[in-house]
């Protein structure tokens, strides 16, 4: 791995060019020195440094710094195209979870960068259709806030539920570690492949919209810090997330 | 066929909508992975300050119902 003394904030760029390599497939671990005269030398351990990224090529190549390409106000701190409050937030996110960032989080449970989520039918017709919806989630100024789960989690749980023309509630309850109620009657299953809609995606905090907090550890379908659902499924939450980029399945 | 009337429609996932009794009613989505709705009705205060304040009101109503998708039990499936 290519380690390069840099000042706090070309290491956070390096870090961004790092994580982006989950989007790009490109050489995860690549990184560029921002200039020429910067020593190599052994970087201390980072959460982005102990990333579980396959190792690099020795003595990759330096790449330039981020294009300046970069949309305005964008810059690739987390992963995707994350905003400055949004990176901010991943950044704090991932300090506190001290042992587990998002890259880490990512390159374990979301090999494939597909993510999923589902939602009952009624809702989805009131929420998403008749508004003509353009970005998933829970809507404010800042951005549109959704949490979603590796699809394949989300498809093996249909898959084992689906029976017939219908669904068994309490077997997809039971696989994702929910109440079977949020499951009855028709559902959609929405799936976004990150890897093309470059969304901004970090570690979910209590701050989000839609949080609910557990209160006690029997307590279920409730929000836990560090990337994982009540029912210990991971999850992460993608931020401005295109509803014309996902494909939505039917679940009767 | 609703005979409801949709007042406010949020893109933070909720709205309010009077019943075809009269009373208002607050839908809001909740969950993470898996997203259902609830309903609560709202009381004599609580239609006050939405019909004084309007969003601003609703948005904190619905915020607090997010985070505790119960409301104390005052909160129900929504229908469908």
């Amino acid at each position: 791995m290519l380690h390069c003394t840099i000042d706090p904030s070309q290491r956070r760029r390096v870090r961004g060019l790092i994580v982006a390599g989950l989007f790009s497939l490109s050489s995860p671990g690549i990184v560029g020195c921002a200039t020429p005269s910067e020593t190599v030398v052994a970087e201390p351990a980072t959460p982005a440094a102990a990333a579980p990224t396959p190792p690099a090529d020795p003595a990759p190549p330096a790449e330039p710094a981020k294009p300046a390409a970069e949309p305005a106000g964008v810059t690739a701190v987390a992963v995707g195209a994350c905003n400055e409050r949004q990176a901010e937030i991943s950044k704090q996110a991932d300090e506190r979870s001290k042992s587990w960032t998002i890259a880490q989080h990512l390159a374990k449970n979301f090999p494939d960068m597909k993510v999923s989520w589902l939602m009952k039918e009624t809702p989805y017709q009131n929420f998403v259709v008749k508004t003509n919806a353009e970005k998933f989630g829970r809507c404010d100024d800042t951005g549109c806030y959704l949490f979603a789960a590796p699809t394949a989690v989300i498809q093996q749980a249909v898959d084992k539920a689906v029976k017939g023309k219908t669904h068994d509630a309490a077997v997809l309850g039971a696989a994702l570690g929910l109440p079977a109620k949020n499951f009855e009657g028709p559902l959609r299953m929405m799936t976004l492949d990150l890897r093309a809609t470059n969304s901004c995606v970090r570690l979910p905090v209590d701050a989000d919209p839609g949080v609910w907090k557990c209160q006690s550890e029997a307590d279920k379908d409730c929000f836990k810090f560090g990337g994982y659902t009540s029912g210990n499924v991971p999850e992460v939450m993608v931020i401005d997330a295109p509803v014309a980029q996902a494909v939505v399945r039917e679940i009767p | 066929m609703s005979n409801e009337e949709v007042l406010y429609q949020s893109p933070l996932l909720y709205r309010v909508l009077r019943a075809a009794g009269g009373p208002l009613l607050i839908e809001v989505v909740v969950g993470g992975i898996a997203m259902y709705a609830v309903r609560v009705r709202l009381d004599a205060g609580e239609e006050q300050a939405f019909l004084r304040e309007g969003a601003a009101f609703s948005d904190r109503l619905a915020r607090q119902i997010t985070a505790e998708p119960s409301f104390g039990g005052r909160a129900y499936d929504a229908p469908g």
